[in-house]
């Protein structure tokens, strides 16, 4: 039979993990297409916006991350359970967005050791402080029970639970001065669903 | 129509600017929602900034509660008034195209900072290199979305959305920093051709405060 479900993306977590969690722990079955290079570069100019992950639906597609994974969480009720928490989940995916960009050139970045002290001091260390203690006042203010916002699990909730595993194992301890995300980031992981899908899932490094 | 008594009280802060916070004002005035349209005048926005939980503008308020984020905002109008596409799919799509949107303005940002002489730099060369290839990147696929939605003055399905708006405001304020960029994208064109045929819209546009930007 017809999978209505497939996702594009390449072999890693990236930008189509948290597409492939709603998808887990929804209990909807899908296809996981992880493409190769090769493969992508005669896919590409058949995609809308030359860009992966692309969702394809009953054979219709869509692209950009974040519109995927809001409109998969607003299929299997993972998007907030009022348009105002939808609303608060989109402010925090959106405020995280923006300190991702900012903190890229700082991860995985493979020069010299002095050169990586430099970008951690001078970008991801300021990129960290200007964001987690907003997500902290979001948590309080929009969140409870383990979630950042409402009180069950949100897409927002998967994003930033992915993220910090990237990159606490990357730098372990980078987040001990936000314990109020580091709890909520840890009761994430801890979904029974969420984790039989962090151990069965394909181990890439990022 | 809702009652008045039954809504909340808006109230938009932003910079006196088009920017990211006109599509929210359109959004107001395209489903005849009362809002207060705050504009802080840039010299004060050092002293504010305290004022604003997330140090960023635009801010909304609903019943004086504040959220940031641009995008949230529109999106969150847009759903409350109407502007959201007919189904969840146009919806996702409606979203697709104003994050690339967003995409497209973010690179767009080392050519304007150049033009509107807040960054040293060669205006010409920043054209060259930053602006036109951004803007043929971008909108190569925006006037391909139009086209595949039938070319009928909508980037998804058959209602204005407020991408339409968004985009529409965006094609207005780099046409007024490099006229004609974008002749080769004539279904763009007829998008905002759309959106700014709308008597309300059309109103708002002669008698709103002039920026640059």
């Amino acid at each position: 039979s017809m999978l209505r479900y497939k996702l594009i993306y390449f072999p890693i977590r990236g930008r189509g993990e948290v597409a492939r969690q709603l998808f887990y722990l929804a209990g909807v079955p899908f296809k996981d297409d992880r493409i190769t290079i090769s493969e992508w570069s005669s896919l590409k100019a058949k995609t809308p916006f030359g860009q992966l992950p692309v969702l394809e639906v009953d054979g219709h597609q869509l692209a950009q991350s974040f519109a995927i994974f809001r409109y998969l969480a607003q299929e299997f009720g993972f998007a907030g359970d009022s348009p105002l928490e939808a609303l608060w989940v989109d402010v925090t995916a959106d405020q995280h967005k923006e300190y991702e960009n900012k903190i890229k050139p700082a991860l995985r970045f493979q020069g010299s050791e002095e050169e990586k002290e430099q970008l951690m001091r001078n970008v991801a260390e300021p990129a960290r402080d200007k964001y987690f203690p907003l997500l902290e006042k979001i948590a309080e203010e929009h969140g409870s029970s383990g979630h950042f916002v409402g009180a069950s699990l949100t897409w927002v909730d998967l994003l930033i639970a992915e993220h910090a595993s990237i990159l606490l194992k990357q730098f372990p301890g980078f987040l001990d001065r936000y314990p109020t995300v580091l709890a909520i980031v840890d009761a994430i992981l801890s979904t029974p669903k969420l984790k039989e899908w962090l151990e069965k899932r394909p181990d890439t490094a990022f | 129509p809702v009652s008045l008594l039954a809504m909340p009280s808006y109230k938009l802060n932003y910079f006196d600017a088009r920017g990211l916070g006109e599509v929210s004002r359109q959004l107001f005035i395209l489903s005849g929602t009362p809002y207060e349209d705050n504009r802080i005048p840039k010299d004060q926005w050092p002293a504010l900034k305290e004022k604003y939980g997330f140090g960023t503008l635009p801010v909304l308020e609903v019943d004086g509660k504040q959220i940031p984020q641009s995008l949230a905002i529109a999106r969150y109008l847009a759903k409350e008034f109407g502007f959201y596409g007919a189904n969840a799919f146009e919806a996702a799509w409606v979203d697709a195209l104003a994050d690339q949107a967003k995409d497209f303005l973010s690179e767009m940002r080392p050519y304007f900072v150049i033009a509107m002489g807040m960054a040293e730099g060669d205006k010409d060369k920043a054209k060259a290199e930053i602006a036109l290839p951004a803007i043929k990147k971008h909108f190569d696929l925006f006037e391909k979305a139009a086209k595949d939605n039938g070319s009928n003055g909508h980037f998804v399905g058959s209602k204005l959305s407020y991408v339409d708006i968004l985009i529409s405001e965006f094609v207005f304020s780099i046409d007024s920093f490099m006229p004609g960029s974008f002749d080769a994208f004539p279904t763009v064109l007829a998008v905002r051709a759309k959106v700014t045929s709308i008597p309300a819209i059309k109103e708002w546009i002669e008698k709103r405060p002039k920026t640059v930007t």
